[in-house]
């Protein structure tokens, strides 16, 4: 696989409007009923960085959420997109512009695509853009371990240490597999995984949008399930949700055996994924 | 279990339901934890050699489900066959030729799931309809408030082992404690509707995927450790969920037999006591025309 290039295919996406049924309510675990806010479309004032309790929302993600109508096509756009890829507004206000792939979240999976903030105002649902999608099938860079939805140029913004054997991760927190929700059982190359946490969960005090995570025990290599001795790492890409089973979304990148990997609990002193530097990606490709 | 409760004020509703085919795409595989494609028989149609009391393992099928798959074909109507449906609840096939036959629910799982005798079992087949007397949402413990009930008739609350203890815990009783590392695809969800899948009961796959759970039967009363399924399918630490077995073999990842659950609190609100009768198989859940 070493030698394999990976490929660069151009999708079409749309700008999502986020729904909600005939009933406005949900439940939240403790059983109170609750307006959804920021569960798709496209999200302003959230950024890579905030805390993922810092506001009223319910899988709110920092920007703008992509979808496409036909499922098949919708299906293709969710397991391509990768982190990293870069995003080129094609109608609309915004025409010209360009965002940077985030992750992707489940059931409905949605593409989260970051732009500037002015950029995101100009934003409408229904917009179209260009994604460029990369990343998929590329070759871990330490032996068995598996990556997936992250571009190689994304790979190295995240400070992982790739010496030979062996990976080296600064991660926010390590959870243990039991705190992860919805997404267990899915394929991780189209859904994330919501953390079952929200915010008196003391190991997860501090976690920002944009943070690294390790999950132990999971093996996200194709469903995400329980394995001991297993380890997973990805990025937060969304905030965190009242609903029970729910909560702040991790897109997977790496899974493996956990001996190849070496984690760093950075805790307070973790800097995830900044704005900026994602951005970063849209001006080189991605 | 000889409780006071609300059962003497629930109603039963009529649903009509229609054993729903087998379902598959045309790419066919899925995947196992260890990678591997497989194409197996499991869910819809009406699997034949699985009834409450055997094994929820070991079979070569995927999400099997015992008995009749049961579904409504207009999706608001399905809603209320699987939200309202109750295990014990009884069921009448009312076309094809078993008309006439009977049978209880004994779970969710997207469909209603059926069990009923075998020589019955094998004259259904997929399109044939059954009435489904529903009853059981909405059930209140009067001495256990704490304690969400659902998804349970009146005829399996009374048939259950266990009660008020001295101490004014709900003894329940269980054949196994599932972990919370267990839990898989389910998570998150309604808890009126399908299951939560258990991981670690790959039966025949790596040591490294189990937790113990190979051994549970269809049918079993589990006790689920730090779950909170009162309003939805989620961890919380220190709360207990009482679930009924009602699926069995999974080889697709994250995915396993599966509880549909019955009643939520706070652990200390329980007795949990394991033991090995605590399945279907010993109440009798065969009920009166109309009745629950």
């Amino acid at each position: 696989m070493s030698e394999t290039k990976v490929v660069t295919v151009n999708l079409l996406a749309y700008l999502d409007q986020g729904e909600v049924g005939n009933d406005p309510y949900r439940v939240d675990r403790d059983g109170r009923p609750y307006v959804s806010v920021g569960d798709g479309g496209t999200v302003l004032g959230l950024r890579l960085g905030d805390n993922v309790f810092d506001h009223v929302g319910d899988h709110a993600a920092p920007g703008a959420c992509l979808v496409h109508p036909n499922d098949d096509a919708h299906h293709a756009l969710a397991g391509l997109a990768c982190l990293g890829n870069r995003v080129t507004v094609r109608t609309g206000d915004a025409v010209g512009q360009v965002g940077v792939v985030l992750g992707k979240r489940g059931g409905g999976g949605r593409v989260i695509a970051v732009f500037p903030q002015e950029v995101l105002t100009r934003l409408r649902p229904g917009d179209q853009v260009a994604l460029a999608s990369c990343g998929q099938g590329a070759a871990a860079p330490v032996a068995g371990v598996t990556q997936m939805n992250v571009s190689p140029a994304a790979l190295s913004l995240l400070g992982l240490n790739l010496p030979g054997d062996h990976l080296t991760a600064g991660v926010r927190a390590m959870l243990p597999s039991r705190l992860v929700g919805n997404g267990i059982g899915r394929p991780m190359a189209m859904w994330d995984v919501d953390l079952q946490v929200d915010a008196a969960t003391e190991v997860t005090r501090s976690l920002c949008l944009g943070d690294l995570v390790a999950i132990s025990d999971l093996d996200a290599r194709t469903n995400a399930g329980y394995r001991r001795g297993f380890m997973s790492v990805g990025i937060v890409v969304h905030g965190a949700s009242p609903q029970p089973g729910h909560g702040p979304g991790v897109t997977i990148i790496l899974s493996g055996p956990a001996e190849r990997f070496s984690i760093r609990l950075e805790g307070d002193s973790h800097h995830g994924l900044s704005e900026e530097r994602l951005l970063s990606l849209g001006k080189t490709g991605g | 279990m000889n409780l006071t409760s609300n059962v003497d004020h629930l109603l039963t509703q009529v649903l009509a339901g229609e054993v729903w085919p087998p379902l598959a795409d045309r790419h066919g595989y899925r995947i196992d934890p260890d990678g591997r494609p497989f194409f197996l028989p499991g869910m819809g149609g009406v699997t034949l050699e699985v009834h409450v009391g055997d094994p929820a393992t070991g079979y070569a099928g995927d999400h099997v489900e015992p008995g009749l798959s049961v579904r409504h074909r207009e999706p608001g109507a399905n809603y209320a066959l699987q939200y309202l449906s109750c295990i014990g609840n009884r069921v009448e096939v009312t076309s094809g030729p078993a008309k006439g036959a009977a049978g209880f629910v004994i779970g969710q799982h997207a469909y209603v799931l059926v069990d009923m005798d075998g020589k019955d079992m094998c004259q259904v087949t997929v399109g044939d309809q059954v009435s489904i007397f529903a009853v059981g949402q909405g059930l209140v413990l009067g001495d256990h408030r704490e304690v969400v009930v659902k998804n349970c008739s009146p005829a399996l609350l009374a048939a259950l082992p266990g009660g008020t203890t001295s101490t004014g815990q709900l003894e329940v009783h269980v054949s196994a404690v599932v972990p919370p590392e267990a839990i898989g695809a389910g998570a998150g969800m309604a808890s009126e509707y399908a299951n939560t899948d258990l991981m670690g009961a790959y039966q025949g796959l790596g040591e490294d995927l189990s937790l113990g759970l190979e051994s549970l039967r269809v049918g079993d009363l589990v006790a689920l450790s730090d779950q909170d399924h009162r309003f939805g399918r989620g961890y919380r630490e220190g709360w207990t969920t009482i679930g009924v077995i009602s699926t069995a073999s999974c080889f697709l990842y994250g995915h396993g037999p599966g509880p549909s659950s019955i009643m939520s609190g706070p652990a200390s609100a329980f007795k949990i006591v394991v033991d090995d009768a605590a399945n279907l198989i010993s109440f009798n859940l065969e009920q009166p025309r109309g009745r629950s």
